[in-house]
């Protein structure tokens, strides 16, 4: 039995992906479960990549034979894997470079284009993003009306292969906005209604309903790719994720996933969805809420409705979790923790904005089962950090787990940073 | 005294080109004189006389009074009843000028002029274009400004910056329409119009070359020896009357600063929202020409939608009929345009909102007729009906500025036109029909131009017995001819009745022939009973805004009923972070006088007379957040990327005071900014350093007790890497560096000929030039540069030609990869403002680290974090804290990122950046360690005044939701959205024609 002191440089040491894992037990840490509890002094035993042992540290003697790896984390927090949803992180690596840029296809209706296959485990960026906690995400295209299929990806892996969570978990539809106009925040432009919106949503609806009726039947006459992406959507295998902000959106998407009794759709977005909580609390569907730094939309909205919308939400009883979408979204995945802090600030619980980014996120995107949070029977997926990690000031990653395998706290630009200290030596 | 001259006043005929054009056979006979006599005849917006007699022959006006002597040999018409009103005159139209086109779009920038010629090299500065040499006159957009009421127009070709002369014409066909006045108008504007040139490119840029085109007009007086045309013209116009157009309020106060600084005075062509800054216009102390077409009531029915629609366009909708009367109210002289507006109708029904707004019939009457002759100087041949003057007027049935009325006649210089009266006639009302001793009850509605009715009779049933029912009355008029038919099924008559008849609507009856189910032949008569509440509206009542007539400063959400005092204030029991040797005290207190701090520390101090007490226990206090590096706030462009090096731009010149941004970013402590131009080139414009003083003018803004700044830009954007087809030098880094060293050589050239020419002064002048100058102020330290940078070679190169021109770079901004070259700053002595993390957005990024403010930091490189965003701008203090995270900075250390260390790279250290005694007070009160993720702002305090407060902000969101919740009501009872409709449909008028209504409605018979 190896009793080790947290240092970063040890891990260093255990960190190479893939290697072999053994009977780990993390003890005396401050555990945040993810699902709202808490245990000030935990024992958290991985087996196989697997919790298998959750306990109060004050309350219960482990056996010392049973672990071969027995971690102290007094004074640390213990979190389970952040999630990045709706991201198009691993799909792209430079933004102003178009070569590096896989998220978006050519054409209006691609169900059938997958983002799996083009995730890119390797990513200089994902490296980047781990080491502040966040361990999991969706690579979600972008553009047309239906983008394409996202996939669930954990972000280490030797390929897409095995970082794979989910392969094909939804497909994500682009609302036709009711509002044209409004320029853009330097020179703000009058806005107008839509004119084209009922043609717009017609051919969604049209879409929708050729594809249901492919779907009702295996023994298609014509087999055809993008309809065959679509037969999951309608028997609950594939989300939909439906991408809409405004309040007219919003209504009128509930109303198409009740039409099409769509099994799980989700709303992506919803900047006005705190006005229609008991609509969304009805219609059973979350939502993953704009990312909480951006500015307000309208010049009279609450300044600081993007920071809150979190708490109303949650106030309103609707199930939520928090996403980034956005300017370099990829690489701003890593302030995902840090947006959980803001939606803190501004009215939920720390538990809350934890279970914001972690468990709610799973559960909104399907893996709850096994991810989402740090429980007896799911995956090792955790992260352990010296202060609080919803905070920039504190937030100290210093050893993460996806699988039960540690995660390399090294990357691309810590690496430069030794580099460089040691020029001014 | 303006002289003027008119060519056809110095002959006896009626004009010079009859005389002097061959005529085909004997000449046209006219009558010697016209007397339109029993007018009420409007002379002047001063003289309305009842029952008077206007006298005309020829061209002019012979005389007008009650008393006039009518000679003999006069045609006479009869105007009993009749309003007669001088023509107007409008002074911002095109009319008769040919179309610009706009060159096609080749996808490739063009960087010198296309136009052959001794020009200037601006292909928008055309002074030579002269409206007199291409005017060739176009009946049909005469007939649509007489039928507003105009005679006149002064016409130029609304395109380019300069854009030329005018000509003054009367609404005439033919070649006698072109009138001469002595005055030359010339026009102006910030649009560089049909031009393809890349430069300018930003509305900072027009302002650059304005000035700078104005400079050389002055320089070429002495250097003329190859001539310019353009700077001929120019030269020229100078002197004369010079007319700007504007498209937004702030563009006046844009404009009349080159005035200034060239000792010119401009007449603006305003663009409506004037009234939202009125102290401001007032001063400037020129006539402003007003639009009149306010903004069109919203479609508010649907409120998903109508939640959409921003509180500021809400308020302009209420307040922009006032416009014409705040202005007037406040002493600015007004004219009036009927731009923008298609018809008639339109026009006036604008023209009585604004009466009904405040604005006084003669007010109106003086802006559309002696205001525009003065501006102009034809004061003496155009604008009332005073004897001497040009016979051009128009005759209404009804005094137009009270209600709609129709113009009968119009005279343009002494020549007569008929109007046939439009189909516009309203029948709408209650009426009651008798034929043949039978009545009926009905009623008429308008319907966009329609009318529909219904009519009541005795229904008798066998069962029922007598009760009453309702037929559907179909009416098709053609004006005052009217067919009504209709089927009933009383007693008395059976079957489908059609009456024909006229209707005189100002009467309310109607009478005609009509045929019974019978076939019997009858006469018939209605007589009106009821008005409608439409034409009840039409009295003119004076509407106020439900604001006391003021805007908001500004006029838009959150924005204040009246700028915050700056009182003295007490701000005690708490955490300050001074940023100086004391560092972090406990239990302290800061005290404010007259903007300034007075008072910072945990000891003793005295409470000036009537301070504001804020107990801020367990409160975090700072000095404000000063963002170095930000973009909002700016007008029009904040890249003026039409040159490689565009020194001569200023961002100062267009700050814009109305960025909701401002206050957002005043929510997130942050209480100065420097706006910087953008990247788009190696040598971009001047940089403006405000104080984010919502509310308040832009000039009250801007901090000009500071150091110049100027934006440099270094690598993937100057050399639009993202652009295939870009064709401007430089497109390397290699480039880069020589395009420096050519700005500077010639610089130095520059700085050599002007020392030499102070020190002689009969040495030729030497040409001014904004961009060199600009350059020579970096030669000789008086400017400073900010430099946009990425990568360590561009970054070395930069400060190698700093150190071989003599200068000192001041700051590097983003300097993303300074931190491996923080030893060679340091030795230059600039300074790093840089992101906390961002990265991977670009190529030239790729390197980029979080840790690179620690390392630079460490090293001795003074460092800020900036924004350069809008949106993360309000929330530095988080970006702060990641110095903490990256690299292990001190919690004080990182926050002088965002306070302190700006202040020193923008020399203004010495004023803020710290809670000192004499320094400014900008003050923030955080509910937390304002590093800490839960620190929220709870006051932001600029120069002593409180412009956010958790407190005030909860006030304004409620307010604003009250207001939008009001205007919206107001929208929805708005009769205008009806008005709306009938607009649209009119345009299907052709479809009016019925074979059955001819279109004998001659008007002759119907007008003497």
């Amino acid at each position: 039995m190896k009793q080790i002191l947290i240092l970063t440089s040890l891990f260093i040491a255990f960190s190479s992906f893939g290697q072999k894992t053994s009977n780990i037990l993390l003890k005396n840490g401050f555990l945040h479960v993810g699902n709202g509890e808490t245990i000030e002094s935990a024992l958290i035993g991985i087996k196989d990549g697997k919790i298998e042992l959750i306990k109060n540290s004050l309350a219960y003697t482990y056996t010392a034979s049973e672990w071969d790896t027995v971690i102290d984390l007094k004074g640390q927090h213990v979190y389970p894997g952040f999630v990045a949803p709706n991201s198009t992180l691993g799909i792209t690596e430079i933004d102003a470079v178009r070569a590096t840029r896989d998220y978006d296809e050519v054409g209006l209706f691609n169900p059938h284009v997958r983002s799996q296959i083009a995730f890119n485990v390797e990513s200089k960026v994902i490296s980047t993003v781990r080491t502040n906690g966040v361990l999991i995400s969706q690579a979600t295209p972008r553009g047309g009306i239906i983008s394409g299929t996202s996939a669930i990806m954990k972000l280490d892996g030797w390929n897409w292969e095995d970082a794979t969570i989910s392969p094909n978990d939804g497909i994500h539809l682009n609302w036709p906005s009711s509002i044209s106009g409004g320029g853009w925040w330097a020179e703000p432009a009058p806005k107008s209604k839509n004119k084209d919106y009922d043609k717009q949503k017609d051919r969604i609806s049209n879409f929708f309903e050729m594809a249901s009726a492919y779907a009702n039947t295996t023994k298609n006459e014509k087999k055809e790719a993008r309809l065959e992406a679509m037969r999951a959507c309608f028997n609950g295998d594939k989300r939909v994720y439906i991408h809409a902000d405004e309040l007219q959106q919003l209504l009128d998407a509930i109303e198409f996933a009740k039409h099409f009794k769509l099994k799980s759709p989700v709303i992506v977005g919803g900047y006005d969805a705190h006005l229609i909580t008991a609509q969304l609390v009805d219609a059973e569907i979350p939502v993953m809420i704009v990312r909480p730094h951006s500015l307000p939309e309208n010049e009279e909205d609450d300044i600081d409705l993007p920071y809150k919308l979190a708490s109303l939400l949650q106030k309103g009883g609707v199930s939520f979790c928090i996403q980034n979408q956005g300017d370099m979204e990829a690489m701003n995945a890593r302030n995902i923790p840090f947006l959980a802090g803001t939606a803190k600030a501004y009215g939920l619980t720390e538990e809350e904005a934890i279970r914001a980014v972690s468990l709610s996120s799973c559960e909104i995107l399907g893996i709850d089962a096994k991810y989402g949070s740090v429980e007896k029977g799911k995956s090792a997926t955790l992260f352990v950090s010296k202060g609080n990690a919803l905070d920039m000031r504190t937030n100290n990653v210093t050893l993460s787990l996806i699988d039960g395998k540690f995660v390399n706290l090294e990357n691309s630009q810590s690496i430069l940073y030794k580099k460089y200290s040691k020029k001014y030596q | 005294m303006k002289k003027i001259l008119l060519i056809a006043v110095l002959l006896t005929k009626f004009c010079a080109f009859s005389q002097i054009i061959p005529n085909n056979g004997a000449i046209e006979s006219t009558p010697a004189y016209f007397a339109l006599k029993n007018a009420r005849i409007v002379v002047s917006p001063s003289e309305t006389i009842e029952n008077a007699t206007l006298l005309i022959k020829d061209s002019k006006i012979i005389s007008v009074g009650k008393l006039t002597r009518i000679p003999k040999d006069a045609v006479i018409i009869d105007c009993k009843g009749k309003t007669i009103l001088p023509a107007f005159i409008e002074l911002n139209s095109d009319i008769g000028l040919p179309k610009i086109k706009r060159g096609e779009y080749t996808g490739r920038q063009q960087y010198e002029s296309n136009k052959k010629g001794a020009y200037h090299w601006n292909e928008s500065i055309h002074p030579e274009i002269n409206a007199n040499a291409i005017y060739s006159g176009d009946a049909k957009s005469n007939k649509e400004l007489v039928e507003k009421g105009f005679g006149f127009a002064l016409t130029h070709q609304k395109n380019g910056i300069s854009r030329g002369q005018g000509a003054f014409v009367s609404l005439t066909d033919g070649k006698e329409s072109l009138l001469t006045i002595e005055d030359l108008n010339s026009f102006y504007s910030f649009q560089k119009g049909a031009s393809r040139q890349s430069y300018p490119s930003s509305q900072m840029g027009a302002i650059a070359l304005l000035r700078q085109s104005f400079y050389d007009a002055d320089w070429y007086k002495a250097n003329s020896e190859n001539k310019n045309v353009s700077f001929d013209n120019l030269l020229q116009q100078l002197n004369g009357n010079k007319f700007f157009e504007t498209s937004d309020k702030f563009e006046i106060i844009r404009a009349n600063k080159i005035a200034e600084e060239f000792n010119l005075k401009f007449t603006y062509f305003g663009s409506g929202n004037e009234y939202e800054i009125l102290d401001q216009i007032s001063s400037v102390n020129s006539t402003i020409i007003l639009p009149i077409n306010f903004p069109k009531p919203y479609d508010v029915e649907n409120p998903y939608i109508s939640r959409q629609i921003p509180l500021s366009d809400l308020k302009h909708w209420e307040m922009a009929p006032m416009n014409p009367m705040l202005l007037k109210h406040k002493g600015v002289n007004i004219c009036i345009t009927s731009t923008d507006h298609k018809t008639s109708e339109d026009f006036w029904s604008h023209l009585r909102a604004a009466i009904k707004h405040g604005l006084t019939e003669s007010e109106a009457l003086e802006a559309l007729t002696t205001m525009p002759a003065i501006t102009i100087g034809a004061e003496e041949i155009v604008g009332t009906l005073e004897a001497g003057k040009l016979a051009s007027f128009i005759v209404y049935d009804k005094n137009p500025f009270i209600e709609s009325a129709q113009m009968m006649e119009s005279w343009m210089v002494g020549k007569q036109t008929i109007h046939k009266t439009s189909p516009n006639t309203n029948l709408a009302g209650e009426y009651n029909l008798s034929i043949n001793n039978h009545k009926f009850p009905f009623e008429i509605k308008k319907k966009g131009p329609k009318f529909s009715g219904e009519l009541t009779y005795e229904f008798t049933d066998e069962e029922k017995g007598v009760s009453d029912t309702t037929a559907k009355l179909l009416i098709i008029n053609n004006d005052l001819d009217v067919t009504l038919q209709f089927n009933i099924h009383s007693a008395e008559l059976d079957g489908s009745i059609t009456l024909q008849g006229k209707a005189n609507s100002s009467f309310g009856v109607f009478e005609g022939e009509g045929m019974l189910p019978n076939g019997e032949w009858v006469k018939w008569a209605a007589i009106k009973t009821k008005k409608t509440d439409a034409e009840k509206s039409e009295a003119a009542t004076l509407i106020m805004a439900d604001t006391n007539n003021r805007s908001w400063l500004p006029n838009m959400a959150y924005g204040f009923d009246s700028i915050p005092e700056t009182t003295a204030l007490v701000i005690k029991n708490a955490t300050l972070w001074t940023n100086e040797e004391i560092g972090i005290l406990n239990n302290a207190t800061v005290v404010v006088k007259e903007g300034k701090i007075v008072y910072a520390g945990s000891g003793k101090y005295k409470i000036p007379k009537g301070s504001k007490i804020i107990d801020a226990k367990g409160k975090h206090i700072t000095s404000g957040i000063i963002d170095e590096h930000s973009h909002i706030a700016i007008s029009k462009g904040v890249n003026e990327g039409g040159q490689a090096i565009s020194a001569e731009v200023r961002i100062g010149d267009v700050v814009n005071p109305d960025d909701i941004n401002i206050y957002r970013q005043l929510s997130g402590g942050v209480t100065t900014a420097q706006l910087l131009h953008g990247s788009a080139n190696p040598v971009g414009g001047q940089s403006a350093l405000i104080k984010l003083k919502w509310g308040h003018t832009a000039d009250e803004m801007i901090v000009d007790r500071a150091d110049g700044f100027i934006k440099f830009a270094l690598g993937e954007n100057v050399k639009q890497s993202r652009s295939s087809n870009s064709i401007r030098f430089p497109q390397t880094r290699m480039g880069v560096e020589q395009l420096y060293y050519d700005g500077f050589l010639r610089a130095r050239e520059y700085e050599k000929e002007w020392s030499a020419y102070r020190l002689n002064t009969k040495l030729s002048k030497p040409r001014k030039d904004l961009e060199l100058e600009t350059l020579v102020e970096i030669l000789q330290g008086k400017r400073f540069v900010t430099c946009h940078s990425y990568v360590q070679s561009e970054i070395n190169m930069l400060m190698h030609v700093a150190d071989s021109m003599g200068f000192n770079i001041n700051t590097f901004t983003h300097i993303l990869e300074g931190y491996k070259v923080a030893d060679k700053m340091v030795k230059h002595g600039v300074g790093g403002s840089t992101f906390s993390d961002w990265w991977a957005y670009k190529y030239e990024v790729n390197d980029a680290i979080p840790y690179n403010a620690a390392i630079m930091s460490k090293q001795g490189v003074v460092v800020a974090i900036n924004s350069d965003d809008a949106e993360m701008g309000r929330r530095l203090n988080q970006e702060a804290a990641k110095g903490i995270k990256y690299g292990g900075m001190t919690e004080i250390e990182a926050w002088k990122m965002v306070t302190l260390n700006p202040a020193k790279l923008l020399h203004i250290d010495d004023q803020m950046g710290s809670l000192k005694e004499g320094k400014d007070a900008d003050i923030v009160i955080w509910s937390d360690n304002p590093l800490s993720i839960n620190a929220k702002v709870e006051y932001t305090i600029v120069d002593g005044q409180i412009l956010y407060s958790q407190e005030k902000n909860a006030e304004l969101r409620k307010r604003n939701q009250q207001e939008k919740a009001r205007i919206i009501s107001k929208m929805l009872a708005d009769e205008t959205p009806k008005l709306e409709k009938k607009r649209f449909i009119k345009k299907k008028k052709g479809h009016f024609h019925c074979n059955t209504l001819g279109e004998e409605l001659s008007t002759e018979e119907n007008h003497h």
